[in-house]
């Protein structure tokens, strides 16, 4: 099978244009990740807690979810590799107060079924996205798991339908027939 | 005198230096090409076939090398640096420069071949007959030496070989260019045409005209050029070469003649002036590496290292001839330094679109509204005018700030979402002479070179201007439905944000009040011609890479006609 690389140069020079295939940066330093283990910068229970964040907000269903496409170990390297002491120590207390707010919602977020696990996310959630300025650090997070899993390979051409080359410009697409 | 080492030595080889490289060149001149960073190989440094898969962190640069190296670029353009693309940006702190109290600039650069053609966004437009004569009728700065036609057919020429998708429309304040297909209208902005064309008589919403070859050329293709292919990474550089850089196709237009000579990491530092003569004698260079020195000799000097750098250059350059800079007897240079403004940004959804959405991702553009205040419409509390760029787009969720967890909040990212419809406002700015760059009296860059202090502020006409720009923006808005109708901030740009800085060794009639005259060559040195920013007179309010290009052209075959004849 080609590799997307190959493939991809192999379009270019039938298009004609540039020989040219940019350099590929090191694939990013992202380990993968269980809940059991810690990471480069969670602790085991930050990850854990990361983890089944991650699958509620963007569970499996016909394609891949979050935990499927590593979005945890994604968010320990972004958190490792990306952030500033500033912004770590600004997550890190986040999700001190997101593990609070769950507990308190579901007794024990970590243990409880996945009914109620989703139940005290869902009420936490709404209240983030309804005026409580204490969850900016929930969102802040939500938004990392969403952009990390559609940077994903799976995220990006199974679920968005992200093309590398479209190759043409169309203005109108009807939804219901374009997809 | 001795023999020059090259008939031409061209100071940059970004969008202005390219062009007159690839004139001089194509007319059988040995050209030398300072460039002062290192070379750009597409194969190894573009970055525009990575899958967002293939970057580190979301593509974002660490949030400490931001703050240690990249503090006024990312301050700028923080939607061009990316972790792929931060390299084609200087490092702040190895490129340092200061600002006169109370005052702040954007500096916003690469240097590496090709410079900034690299990274701009493509939006090319002719300066109209208005742009040439506004100076005169108003009284402001001195007149253009130059009028329209005299530059249509640089125009022509540079448009034919560049590629400029685009499309015809007639109107006498913004020329047609010789185009290639446009990149058509989505349909709600076909909408927001049709409602803003029908209220207000006068007003045009045009597809945005853009340097991507959309029906490409035989010679377009003889450089390895391709149509576009709607990818939108043209900030990554592209291997297809699909939207003009002078690495694309100047620069390779230039090397096939043979006459090409090319050096990288060469500083200018300054150049050297033969009294007996009148004449430069020499360009002396440091090594950005080495730090060795050297000095080139030609017969003429072209001066295409940006607005600022070429100041620079010339102010660096003293002589008992020129004790304030070379060239500079007029005082004029490195003043009236303009840029482009903005304020705010004006936003709202166009609802009526929601089965709709795009396929392909088209790069830069949009709808463009070309300039009518003053134009066809004169009632306005303020001179001179501005154009919109702008456009609609499926607004889309992916960066996760919409309620809701699970299946449902997946798939909401599939759906389009609403359309966002959003202009942004580019004025003129007027040529104002306090408004300079100097030379630092004791700072050294690390090669020993004056770092820059900039001392540049908007005046009222700017803010008049930006305040009425964001009400009619509102108004078209209103009229053409938008709803959730949204202003960014009301605070102008700063200056330099644009990127579009220019007027720093301007054009002029007469050699007491400007620098250069209607061929960008030197009042005080016949052998040296600017044709980046600096010769601007005034600033219009089109994009200007496209007018850069078309008096480089014109100049360098000036220049070479005078050659011939032995003139210089």
């Amino acid at each position: 099978m080609k590799t997307r690389r190959e493939f991809l140069q192999g379009l270019i020079i039938s298009v004609g244009g540039a020989s040219a295939l940019s350099a590929c940066g090191d694939a990013a330093n992202v380990v993968a990740t269980t809940a059991g283990e810690r990471g480069r910068f969670y602790t085991q229970d930050e990850m854990a807690l990361i983890s089944r964040i991650s699958d509620l907000v963007i569970p499996r269903t016909e394609t891949p979810g979050a935990l499927d496409a590593n979005v945890p170990g994604y968010l320990d390297a972004l958190m490792s590799d990306w952030a500033s002491a500033e912004t770590q120590n600004g997550h890190r207390a986040a999700l001190q107060l997101i593990s609070q707010r769950l507990d308190s919602l579901s007794g024990d977020f970590k243990a409880a079924s996945e009914t109620e696990a989703a139940a005290a996310l869902s009420e936490l959630d709404s209240d983030a996205f309804n005026g409580d300025s204490s969850l900016g650090g929930y969102r802040s997070l939500k938004g990392y798991i969403t952009q990390s899993y559609f940077a994903t390979e799976a995220g990006a051409t199974e679920e968005l339908k992200w093309v590398a080359i479209p190759g043409r410009w169309d203005p109108s697409v009807d939804i219901a027939t374009g997809d | 005198m001795a023999e020059a080492e090259f008939d031409a030595i061209v100071v940059g080889s970004g969008m202005s230096g390219g062009m007159s490289a690839k004139e001089l060149c194509e007319r059988g001149l040995k050209v030398l090409v300072l460039e002062r960073g290192p070379e750009i190989v597409p194969e190894r440094d573009y970055t525009d076939q990575l899958a967002p898969w293939e970057s580190d962190h979301l593509d974002n640069v660490a949030q400490d090398e931001i703050n240690q190296h990249y503090y006024k670029q990312y301050g700028g353009v923080a939607y061009a640096i990316k972790e792929s693309t931060k390299h084609f940006w200087v490092k702040d702190d190895e490129h340092p420069y200061e600002e006169a109290e109370g005052t702040s600039y954007d500096w916003l650069r690469g240097y590496h071949t090709a410079g900034r053609s690299i990274m701009w966004s493509r939006q090319t437009y002719r300066l109209g007959p208005q742009d040439f004569t506004a100076n005169l009728e108003e009284g402001v700065g001195v007149d253009w030496p130059v009028r329209y036609e005299d530059i249509v057919p640089w125009y022509e020429k540079v448009e034919t070989f560049v590629g400029v998708s685009g499309s015809e429309e007639g109107l006498d304040q913004l020329p047609d260019s010789v185009f290639q297909p446009a990149f058509e209208l989505t349909d709600a902005e076909k909408s927001f045409k049709q409602k803003v064309e029908t209220t207000f008589n006068g007003r045009n919403v045009i597809p945005a005209r853009i340097a991507h070859l959309t029906d490409a050329t035989e010679e377009q293709r003889a450089l390895g050029r391709s149509n576009c292919q709607a990818r939108n990474r043209c900030h990554h550089g592209c291997s297809f070469k699909a939207y003009f850089s002078s690495l694309n196709a100047t620069l390779p237009a230039a090397e096939r003649t043979g006459n090409l000579t090319m050096v990288h990491n060469a500083i200018v530092q300054g150049l050297d002036y033969d009294p007996a003569n009148n004449r430069i004698s020499g360009v002396r260079v440091v090594d950005a590496e080495t730090n060795e020195a050297r000095t080139y000799s030609s017969r003429v000097v072209f001066l295409n290292a940006s607005a600022i750098a070429s100041a620079m250059i010339l102010l660096q350059s003293k002589s008992e001839s020129f004790p304030t800079g070379l060239a500079n007897r007029s005082d004029q240079v490195g003043r009236n330094l303009m840029d482009h403004v903005s304020s705010a940004g004006v936003a709202g959804i166009m609802t009526g679109f929601e089965d709709k959405t795009v396929f392909g991702r088209r790069p830069s553009g949009g709808i463009y509204i070309p300039r009518y205040a003053n134009v066809t419409e004169n009632d306005k509390p303020y001179k001179r005018g501005f154009g919109f760029q702008g456009g609609a787009r499926p607004l889309g969720n992916s960066g996760g700030q919409i309620a809701g967890i699970g299946r449902d909040f997946k798939e909401a990212h599939k759906r389009p979402g609403p359309w966002r419809f959003s202009v942004l406002a580019f004025g003129e700015q007027l040529p104002n002479p306090e408004n300079r760059v100097t030379l630092h009296a004791s700072r050294r860059d690390r090669w020993g070179n004056p770092v820059p202090v900039f001392n540049v502020s908007y005046g009222e006409n700017e803010r008049i201007m930006q305040q009425e720009a964001v009400k009619d923006a509102q108004a078209m808005m209103e009229a053409a439905g938008c709803i959730n109708i949204t202003t960014s901030n009301a605070n102008l740009s700063k200056p330099g944000n644009r990127i579009h800085e220019m007027g720093t060794a301007r054009m002029g009639r007469d050699p007491a009040t400007s620098v250069l005259n209607g061929w960008a060559q030197a009042h005080d040195v016949p052998n040296l011609f600017i044709t980046d920013g600096a010769f601007m007179t005034s600033s219009a309010c089109q994009n200007p890479s496209l007018t850069y290009m078309a008096f480089s052209a014109r100049a360098a075959n000036y220049a070479a006609d005078l050659i011939s004849e032995d003139v210089i």
